[in-house]
């Protein structure tokens, strides 16, 4: 199996956490993809410390500063993602996870379907297909 | 299932309410019924800036009758309504259902319309989104969660609709703070006095607002007292 994380803030590390520990399993490989906002995942991940805590292996990437969301489907599809993870940033009023504008634009995607869960920290896209 | 809550423009009865002279805060649909032929009957929650007249809203809004207006007992200036207008001047609601969305919340603000719906699933929220996108032009999503049951759809809310008007926003404060700081478990996790010092009020004061929150419960339950 394979997950994307999205990684839209360097204060991201419980949603990460979330992911590692209760959606990935041991052994899968996981893309960190970090939005042009954010500069540099190396204390985040250090923090985290993805293959020792929990077992997986992955990479990173950055999207570029002006980055469609057309480029990270792309992404999902050449790398076959299962899974892709968006960090919740905030909550409504009403206790929703807000949607912004990269996760409205994957959510109403033509091009991807599967299943939303909504978690503590994280929306997780998962069982995701793919219309080519 | 998937509860989801968007924003579109003002459309249909909502924009007509916030083109009238008076100034609106906003305009709620309460509940909605079918009328024979193309028609619906609405009933809405409209709060405004000042006082208004049924003569003076009728004279401003085309196409739609005000069966009844009564002002809330507790909000000077908000006013629940029933009208009866052509189903096209809410949309948004017959574009819902007649996708097999469940509605929750309707309310117009200056500028756009908050809506909360539940759909199956990932597919079906596509299908909703495109169908608002078409009629529309844009939909922004602001949130969403996981939800075992459909909850209260439009109109549901039973208590919530008789409550609302009758309790005062210092008594809604007072009740939310204390439900929501634990006062009303058992055992209580929280004391009076605790809930007083984090609203910045008196022991007494918030005895007194709890025992008329109380006190309108109960005579939503069993009538006025004799």
């Amino acid at each position: 199996m394979t997950t994307i994380i999205l990684v839209k803030t360097v204060e991201q590390e419980p949603s990460i956490r979330e992911t590692l520990g209760s959606v990935v399993e041991d052994g899968e490989t996981v893309h960190f993809i970090r939005l042009p906002s954010v500069r540099c995942l190396g204390p985040l991940l250090q923090a985290v410390n993805p293959m020792i805590s929990y077992g997986v292996d992955y990479t990173i990437r950055s999207l570029p500063t002006d980055y469609d969301v057309s480029e990270l489907i792309d992404f999902a599809i050449e790398s076959g993602a299962d899974r892709i993870c968006i960090g919740i940033d905030d909550r409504t009023v009403s206790g929703k996870a807000r949607i912004d504008d990269l996760t409205q634009s994957i959510l109403l995607h033509d091009a991807i379907s599967g299943d939303v869960v909504v978690g503590d920290c994280t929306i997780i896209l998962e069982n995701l297909s793919y219309d080519t | 299932m998937l509860r989801f809550e968007f924003q579109i423009g003002t459309a249909g009865i909502s924009s007509k309410f916030f083109d009238i002279e008076e100034e609106v805060g906003s305009i709620e649909i309460d509940n909605a019924l079918p009328v024979a032929g193309n028609t619906v009957f609405l009933f809405l929650t409209a709060q405004f800036e000042a006082e208004v007249s049924k003569e003076s809203l009728s004279r401003q809004l085309s196409g739609m009758e005000i069966v009844d207006m009564a002002r809330a007992e507790t909000k000077r200036c908000t006013y629940y309504l029933g009208v009866i207008t052509e189903l096209s001047n809410v949309s948004v609601l017959s574009m819902l259902t007649s996708n097999r969305a469940i509605p929750h919340r309707i309310v117009g603000h200056y500028g756009h319309l908050d809506v909360v719906a539940s759909v199956q699933d990932w597919n079906h929220l596509k299908d909703v989104a495109e169908t608002v996108e078409a009629e529309h032009g844009s939909l922004e999503l602001i949130g969403t969660t996981q939800t075992e049951n459909i909850g209260f759809p439009l109109g549901g809310n039973k208590i919530k609709q008789s409550m609302s008007g009758k309790l005062s926003d210092e008594q809604l404060e007072v009740l939310e703070t204390a439900y929501q700081m634990g006062y009303f478990k058992v055992p209580q996790e929280v004391t009076a006095e605790e809930i007083a010092s984090e609203l910045d009020i008196s022991r007494s004061t918030l005895s007194e607002r709890l025992r008329r929150v109380e006190h309108n419960f109960c005579e939503l339950l069993f009538g006025p007292r004799k």
